[in-house]
C-alpha cells in the first residue's frame, strides 16, 4: 500500500476514487466495484422476472489486484461505482529486498513498490538479474497500487 | 466370455484379448463347417450371435468360391435354425435373419438367389396362427427390408452404391409388393378378430409396423441412367430415411390404388387407437398414403378418386370421436402431407360438400388443437404434442390459403374467422380469453426469471404469427376490427389502471404496494393483439421493399366509400384521445384505425413515463410497440402508388408522398423514439429496437427527406454531439446505431447550407471535441483521467458508428472524415498502450473502416489505408512484443485484439475480390492519377500482418475456434492471392505459415482442413510455374503431398498408381472397361496439366461427368 507521504500523484488528490455510471452503460472490459473491490468486468449479461419485468443485470468482475472473481446482479437503472483507474509505465531501476526501484518521468525514483508475486514476479526478477532494461506498468484505483504488467524497452 | 463379463471380474487386457479372439475367428477362412458346430452345440448366446457374424462375413468375403447350391443350403440351415428354436435370444435371433438377408441381397443378382423360396415359406409360417411363429416371419420380412432398403439401416458389405442401387430397384419392383401383400393380409385378419390378446397385439404390432416401413420406402426412379445428380441420391439415400414421401412406381398402380388397402389402414387405426404406440404407426401409414404421388397415378382423375376415398375416411374416422393425445401429430401430418402433396386442381375438383366437410373439420381440429397447445403451456409440459399438431395444421392453412384464388371465392372466409378467433381468445385473459386457465378454469401465474438469450415471442412464434396474420387478411372484415376494438378497449382499461396507480402512489407513496397482476395482464393481452397486428397488416421480406398484403388494400379500398377521409385524419392525429371519444369514428378507415390503435398504445406509455411511472410499465410492452411502427413504416409510410395495380384513397392520403400525414406521423415516431431513448436507456433490448426505428426511418432517402425536417431531428443530433445525458447511458451498440442513423440523415435531401449546417452540428463537434483534448500539451499526464478516457471512448464508438453508416454515395465524404481520425488513433495507441480495453477499441474502428469502405476505394485511397492500418500494426507490435501480464484477463484481451487484427487483415484482403471501385464514380475527381508513387500494397500490408500476428499466436489460442477459424480463413487467402509472396518470405515466417498449414491440415476440424487444402493448390502451382527444383517452398509442397496423400487425396503424381489400383481390383470386365474408358477420358482433355483456368473448368466438367459415370462403381458400402 502507497506511503501517503510519499504521494505523487498529486494531480488528483482529493479527487473522488470511484464515479457512478447506470449499470446499463458499463461496458464488457471496463471496471465497476464488485464488493468494494476494483474489478475488470469479465462478463455482462441481462435477464428480467416475467415478460413484462424490468432488466436486471449480472455482471462478473475479476479483482483487478487480487485476481479474485466477483459477482453481482441489480437492476439496470441502477449506478454502479465504477473506479477510477490509472496506468503508468516507469523504468525498473533496481529491486532489493524484494521491492522495485522505479524511475519516474521526473527523474524522482519511488520504492515502495513490492516485486509481485508468481510469474511475473519472477520474470522481473530473472530479466533484472540478465541486465535487460525494462518498462514496468503500475496500475492503481482505490488507493491501492501494484505492477501489473512488464515490458523490455524498446530503443 | 471375458468380452461380456462385468469390469469387477474381468480386468481391460482380458477383455480386449477375448475381444480379438472373436474378431480373429470371424476373419477366419471358410468358417461355414465350425460355424454350424458352434450354433448347433453352444449354449452361449453370445457366441451364437459370433457365430451368426462370422458366417454372413464369411459369405460376402468369399463368394466368389462359393457355389450356388451350397448358398442356398446355407440360407435353408440357417432359416431352420431359427425356426426350431422359437425360445433363441432376440438379438442372436435377428442377427441370424440379418446373415440371411445379406446373403439373398448379395446373390440377387450374380447368382440369381431369390427370395420367392423365402416367401413361400414365410407365408406358411404366418398361416400356422401361433403368434410366435408369426412374429419370426415378421422378423425375417423386416430383415429382407432393411437389407433391400440401401438406407442407413443397410450392413455395410464392400460393395458399390450401383450394386445397392441395382438391388434396390429389383427388389422395388416385386418382392417388396410381395411384402406388402403379406403383410396386407396379416393385417385383415387381424382386424377381423373381436378379441385380441396380449400376444396376438404383439404380432399385430409387428406387421404394422412392417407395413409402415413398405409404405415409408424411398423409391427409386426406374430408369438406368445415371445422372450426376442421381449418384448424389444413392449417397442420400444412405442418410436418412426420415420423411419420405411415398412415391411409387407404376406398377404399383393394382395395389396401393385398390380402395380396400386404404381402407384397411382406417379399420386398423379405429381399432388400436386407444393404444398411443400402435397408433403411431397406424397413423403414420395414413400419412405416408396421404402423401402419395408420382407415376403411380395414371391421370388426374385416379388422383381425385384416390383422395376423395382418402378425405372421407379421414372425415369418418375423426368425427365422432374424441382425438386422443397420442392422436393430435398424426392426424395432423395426415392432414398436412395431403394438402402440400395434391395440386390444387385435384383439390378444387373434389365434390364440392366433401371439400367443405373437409375445411369444417380441419377449423374445429385447428381451433381445439390450439386450445390443448395453450393447455400445455399452462401446464408446462415438457412433450407439446399439441403445440407440434397445431404448428402443422397452421402450416396447411397457409399452403391452402396462399393460393385462394384457385378456390371458390370467400370459402376460406368462415373457417378463417373461427381459427383467428380462437387464437386470439387463447392469448387473451379471462374474461374475454382464456390465457393462462388450466383446463377447470383455475388460472394459473408464475413469474419465471427469463435470460437474454430466450428468444422474443415474435420470433418464436414467428411461423404461428404468419399464419394467423395470413388468415386474418383473408378475413380482414372480421379480424381488422376486432383487433381493433380489443386493442382500444385494453389501451383505455391502462389508461385508467396507470392513473389509479398514480393517485394511490401520490396517497401513499409506497410503490411497494402496488399489485401489477392487473397491469401484467393487460401488458400480455396487448402483447399479442400488436403481435397479431404486426403479422396482420405487413409482411418482413428480407432485403425487399414490403408491399402492403393485397387483402388489406382490396379491404380498405372496398369501404373506402363509406370513409370520412377528415374524420380519419383526425382520428390518427389524436393518439392521446380515446378512439371512441371522437365524433363519426365508425366512419373512418379500419386499417388506419387499427395503426392508430397501437399509436394510442404508445401515446399511454409515453404519458405514464412523463408522469414518472416508468417502473410500472412493461419494457416487452414498449418493444412491441416500436417493432410494430418499424414493421408498418417500411411498408405504409409514403406508400408508393406506382407498386400497386390500384391504390386507396384513405391510405394514399394518410401516408402518401407529400401530405400532412406522412409528415406528422414522421414526427410522431421520432419524438417517440427520443422519448424512449431518454427513459429506458437502462433496458438494452428496448433501446436496440428503438434505435432500429431510427434507422429505418432515414436509411431510405425518401424518408429521410421528411425527417431531417423536423426539429426534433435536429435536437437529437445536437444532444448527441454535445454527449450530455440521457443519451450517454446508452449501452455502446445503441450509441454506435445512433451515430449510424444521424450520419445517414446527414444524406437527404437539404439545400446546400442546411447540410453544411448540419454537419456541423453532428459530425465537427464529435471532431472539434477530438482534436481539442488531444492536441492539448500536457494529453500525456492527463489522458488517464477518467474523464478524458470516457470521451476518448465515445469518440471511438461514435467512429464505429458513422463507418457502419457508409453506403455507395456517402463513402466519399465519409471515407475523408474518416482518414483524418485514423491517423489521429495510431497516436492514441502509443498513449494508451497499456490499457488493453482502449487498444481493442482502437483496432476495432481500423475493423469497422476497412469493413465498410474498402470495396468502394480507388488505388490512391486504398494505399491512404493499407499505410495507416500498416502502422496501426507496426505500433500496436513494438508495444505488445516481449509484453508480460500478471492478469488472468490477458489471454482473453490477447484473443480479442489478435481475432480483431486478423478480421482487418481479411478485410483489407477482401479487396481482392469484391471491388465496386472500378464500376462507381464515387470519387471521381478525386483520384489522382495515381500507380507510379505506389507505397504499399495490400500483400505487404497483410503479410507484415501476419508476420505480427504468427509470433503472438499459439496452439492455445487456437483453441479459440473463432480465432483459429479467422486465422486459417486468412493463411488461405494470402496463399490464393499472393503464392508468389510466399517463397519470398523471410525464412522464420515462412516455417510457421506451413507449419500452420501442417497442423490444420492434421489436425484440426474437417472445416480447417478444407480451407489449408485450398491454401496448397495455389502453391503447388507457384511450383509449377517457377519449376526450380529445390526451394523450399518446392520441398515444403512435395511433403504436403505426401500429407495429403495419406487423407486419400489423390494428386498428380500418385494419380496413375491410383488409377492402377482401382482398376485392377475389378473382376467383372464390363466394369473394368467401363471404368478403363472413364479414366481416359477423364485425363485425356487434361495431359500434361498446365494451370490456366480453362483448363481447370475443363477438368472439372470432365471430372464430373466421370463421377457420374462411375461414382455409383467408386462408393462402396
Amino acid at each position: 500500500m502507497a506511503d501517503p507521504d510519499l504521494d505523487f500523484t498529486s494531480g488528483d488528490a482529493g479527487a473522488s476514487t470511484t464515479f457512478p455510471m447506470q449499470c446499463s452503460a458499463l461496458r464488457k472490459n471496463g471496471f465497476v466495484v464488485l464488493k468494494g473491490r476494483p474489478c475488470k468486468i469479465v462478463e455482462m449479461s441481462t435477464s428480467k422476472t416475467g415478460k413484462h419485468g424490468h432488466a436486471k443485470v449480472h455482471l462478473v468482475g475479476i479483482d483487478i489486484f487480487s485476481n479474485k472473481k466477483y459477482e453481482d446482479i441489480c437492476p439496470s437503472t441502477h449506478n454502479m461505482d465504477v473506479p477510477n483507474t490509472k496506468r503508468n509505465d516507469y523504468q525498473l531501476v533496481d529491486i532489493s529486498e524484494g521491492f522495485l526501484s522505479l524511475m519516474m518521468d521526473n527523474g524522482d525514483v519511488r520504492e515502495d513498490l513490492r516485486v509481485p508475486e508468481g510469474d511475473l514476479g519472477k520474470e522481473i526478477e530473472s530479466k533484472f538479474a540478465a541486465g535487460e532494461e525494462m518498462l514496468v506498468t503500475v496500475l492503481s484505483a482505490m488507493g491501492e497500487e501494484s505492477a501489473v504488467a512488464v515490458k523490455p524497452m524498446t530503443k | 466370455m471375458c468380452s461380456q463379463a462385468p469390469p469387477s471380474m474381468v480386468s481391460t487386457e482380458q477383455r480386449q484379448h477375448a475381444e480379438h479372439i472373436f474378431l480373429s475367428f470371424r476373419k477366419s477362412k471358410s468358417p461355414f463347417a465350425v460355424c454350424k458346430h458352434i450354433l448347433e452345440t453352444s449354449k452361449v448366446d453370445y457366441v451364437l450371435f459370433q457365430a451368426a457374424t462370422a458366417i454372413m462375413e464369411a459369405v460376402v468375403r468369399e463368394w466368389i468360391l462359393l457355389e450356388k447350391s451350397s448358398i442356398e443350403s446355407l440360407i435353408t440351415f440357417l432359416l431352420t435354425y431359427v425356426l426350431q428354436r422359437p425360445n433363441l435370444q432376440k438379438y442372436v435371433r435377428e442377427q441370424i435373419l440379418l446373415a440371411v438377408a445379406v446373403i439373398v441381397k448379395r446373390g440377387s443378382l450374380d447368382k440369381s438367389i431369390n427370395c420367392k423360396s423365402i416367401f413361400h415359406e414365410v407365408s406358411q409360417l404366418i398361416s400356422s396362427g401361433n403368434p410366435t411363429v408369426q412374429t419370426l416371419a415378421c422378423s425375417i420380412l423386416t430383415a429382407l427390408l432393411s437389407e433391400f432398403s440401401s438406407s442407413n439401416k443397410t450392413s455395410n458389405i464392400g460393395l458399390s452404391m450401383e450394386f445397392h442401387g441395382s438391388c434396390k430397384r429389383l427388389f422395388q419392383e416385386d418382392d417388396l409388393k410381395q411384402i406388402f401383400m403379406l403383410t396386407v393380409e396379416v393385417l385383415q385378419e387381424f382386424s377381423r378378430r373381436e378379441n385380441l390378446n396380449a400376444q396376438m397385439s404383439c404380432v399385430f404390432q409387428c406387421y404394422l409396423a412392417l407395413a409402415n416401413q413398405v409404405l415409408s420406402w424411398n423409391f427409386l426412379p426406374p430408369n438406368h441412367i445415371l445422372s450426376c445428380r442421381e449418384v448424389m441420391h444413392y449417397i442420400a439415400m444412405f442418410e436418412a430415411t426420415q420423411n419420405v414421401m411415398l412415391k411409387p412406381t407404376a406398377s404399383w398402380r393394382e395395389t396401393l390404388l385398390d380402395h380396400r388397402v386404404m381402407d384397411l389402414f382406417f379399420t386398423v387405426h379405429r381399432k388400436i387407437r386407444e393404444d398411443s404406440d400402435m397408433a403411431q404407426d397406424s397413423l403414420q401409414c395414413l400419412a405416408q398414403l396421404a402423401s402419395m404421388h408420382g407415376p403411380i397415378f395414371p391421370d388426374e382423375n385416379a388422383q381425385l378418386t384416390y383422395l376423395a376415398h382418402l378425405m372421407e375416411g379421414l372425415l369418418n374416422m375423426i368425427n365422432g370421436i374424441e382425438i386422443e393425445d397420442s392422436e393430435a401429430v398424426g392426424i395432423s401430418n395426415i392432414i398436412n402431407n395431403l394438402i402440400s402433396t395434391f395440386p390444387r386442381s385435384v383439390l378444387t375438383a373434389l365434390p364440392n360438400e366433401l371439400f367443405a366437410s373437409f375445411i369444417n373439420c380441419l377449423t374445429l381440429l385447428t381451433c381445439s388443437f390450439g386450445r390443448s397447445a395453450a393447455l400445455e403451456e399452462v401446464l408446462d409440459k415438457d412433450d407439446m404434442v399439441y403445440m407440434e399438431a397445431y404448428d402443422k395444421l397452421l402450416e396447411s392453412w397457409l399452403t391452402l390459403v396462399q393460393e385462394d384464388e384457385h378456390f371458390p371465392r370467400g370459402c376460406f372466409v368462415q373457417p378463417a374467422v373461427q381459427v383467428f378467433n380462437s387464437y386470439i381468445q387463447c392469448h387473451l385473459a379471462a374474461p374475454d380469453g382464456t390465457r393462462n386457465l388450466t383446463a377447470n378454469g383455475v388460472a394459473s401465474h408464475e413469474e419465471e426469471e427469463i435470460n437474454e438469450l430466450q428468444e422474443d415471442d415474435r420470433e418464436l412464434f414467428s411461423d404461428q404469427l404468419a399464419s394467423i396474420g395470413m388468415l386474418g387478411r383473408i378475413a380482414a372484415d372480421h379480424c381488422i376490427p376486432l383487433l381493433t376494438g380489443l386493442l382500444e378497449n385494453r389501451v383505455t382499461r391502462l389508461h385508467g389502471q396507470l392513473q389509479r396507480h398514480q393517485q394511490h402512489l401520490m396517497a401513499s407513496a409506497d410503490p411497494g404496494t402496488v399489485d401489477r397482476k392487473v397491469l401484467d395482464d393487460l401488458y400480455e393481452d396487448i402483447h399479442w393483439l400488436i403481435l397479431v397486428s404486426g403479422y396482420l397488416l405487413a409482411d418482413d421480406p428480407q432485403g425487399e421493399t414490403p408491399l402492403i398484403p393485397s387483402e388489406v388494400m382490396e379491404y380498405s379500398i372496398k369501404h373506402s366509400t363509406e370513409v370520412d377521409i377528415n374524420t380519419t385524419l383526425q382520428l390518427l392525429g389524436s393518439p392521446g384521445e380515446k378512439a371512441t371519444s371522437i365524433p363519426g369514428c365508425n366512419r373512418t378507415d379500419s386499417v388506419i384505425r387499427l395503426l392508430s390503435a397501437v399509436l394510442r398504445t404508445s401515446e399511454v406509455e409515453s404519458r405514464a413515463t412523463r408522469a414518472s411511472l416508468t417502473e410500472l410499465l412493461s419494457p416487452q410492452m414498449g418493444k412491441d410497440i416500436v417493432w410494430f411502427l418499424r414493421r408498418w413504416a417500411k411498408t405504409y409510410l409514403l406508400v408508393d402508388e406506382k407498386l400497386y395495380g390500384q391504390i386507396s384513397m384513405p391510405l394514399s392520403t394518410a401516408f402518401g408522398a407529400d401530405t400532412e400525414g406522412a409528415q406528422w406521423i414522421v414526427g410522431y415516431l421520432l419524438e417517440k423514439v427520443i422519448n424512449n431513448l431518454s427513459v429506458w436507456s437502462s433496458e438494452p433490448d428496448l433501446a436496440n429496437d428503438t434505435v432500429e426505428l431510427l434507422v429505418t426511418l432515414v436509411e431510405k432517402r425518401e424518408r429521410a427527406n421528411i425527417v431531417v425536417q423536423c426539429e426534433n431531428w435536429w435536437n437529437l443530433a445536437k444532444q448527441f454531439a454535445s454527449r450530455s445525458p440521457p443519451l450517454h447511458m446508452l449501452s455502446s451498440t445503441v450509441q454506435r446505431t445512433l451515430m449510424k442513423a444521424l450520419v445517414l440523415g446527414g444524406f437527404a435531401h437539404m439545400d446546400s447550407d442546411t447540410k453544411q449546417q448540419y454537419w456541423a452540428e453532428v459530425l465537427h463537434p464529435l471532431q472539434q471535441r477530438f482534436l481539442n483534448l488531444i492536441n492539448q500539451e500536457n494529453f500525456a499526464q492527463i489522458c488517464q483521467e477518467e474523464a478524458v478516457k470516457q470521451e476518448i471512448i465515445a469518440t471511438l464508438e461514435a467512429l464505429c458508428g458513422i463507418a457502419e453508416a457508409t453506403q455507395i454515395d456517402n463513402v466519399a465524404s465519409l471515407f475523408s472524415f474518416l482518414m483524418d481520425f485514423l491517423s489521429s488513433c495510431i497516436g492514441l495507441m502509443e498513449v494508451y498502450r497499456n490499457s488493453p480495453e482502449t487498444v481493442n477499441l482502437i483496432i476495432e474502428v481500423f475493423v469497422e473502416v476497412a469493413h465498410k469502405q474498402i470495396c468502394y476505394l480507388g488505388e490512391t485511397k486504398s494505399m491512404k489505408l493499407y499505410e495507416v492500418c500498416l502502422t496501426l500494426l507496426q505500433v500496436y507490435s513494438k508495444n505488445n512484443l516481449g509484453r508480460k501480464r500478471l492478469d488472468v484477463a490477458a489471454e482473453e484481451d490477447q484473443y480479442q485484439d489478435l481475432l480483431l487484427i486478423m478480421e482487418l487483415l481479411t478485410n483489407l484482403l477482401s479487396k481482392e475480390f469484391i471491388d465496386f471501385s472500378d464500376t462507381d464514380e464515387v470519387f471521381r475527381g478525386q483520384e489522382q492519377s495515381s500507380g507510379a508513387g505506389r507505397a504499399v500494397s495490400a500483400a505487404d500490408v497483410v503479410l507484415y500482418g501476419v508476420n505480427i500476428v504468427l509470433p503472438l499466436m499459439s496452439q492455445d489460442l487456437l483453441k479459440f475456434p473463432s480465432l483459429c477459424n479467422q486465422y486459417y480463413k486468412l493463411i488461405t487467402f494470402i496463399c490464393e492471392i499472393f503464392p508468389e509472396k510466399i517463397p519470398q518470405l523471410p525464412e522464420e515466417l515462412f516455417k510457421s505459415l506451413m507449419c500452420s498449414l501442417e497442423l490444420g491440415m492434421t489436425s484440426m476440424s474437417s472445416e480447417i482442413s478444407q480451407l489449408c487444402l485450398e491454401a496448397l493448390s495455389p502453391l503447388a502451382e507457384q511450383c509449377a510455374k517457377t519449376q526450380e527444383k529445390d526451394t523450399p517452398l518446392f520441398i515444403a509442397t512435395r511433403h504436403f503431398l505426401k500429407v495429403s496423400h495419406m487423407m486419400s487425396k489423390p494428386l498428380m503424381q500418385e494419380y496413375s498408381e491410383l488409377v492402377e489400383t482401382l482398376l485392377s481390383n475389378q473382376r467383372d470386365a464390363v466394369i473394368y472397361q467401363r471404368l478403363a474408358d472413364a479414366f481416359n477420358s477423364l485425363t485425356a482433355s487434361s495431359t500434361p496439366p498446365t494451370m490456366d483456368r480453362k483448363q481447370k473448368v475443363a477438368f472439372l466438367k470432365s471430372l464430373e461427368e466421370f463421377v457420374a459415370n462411375v461414382g455409383g462403381l467408386l462408393c462402396v458400402k
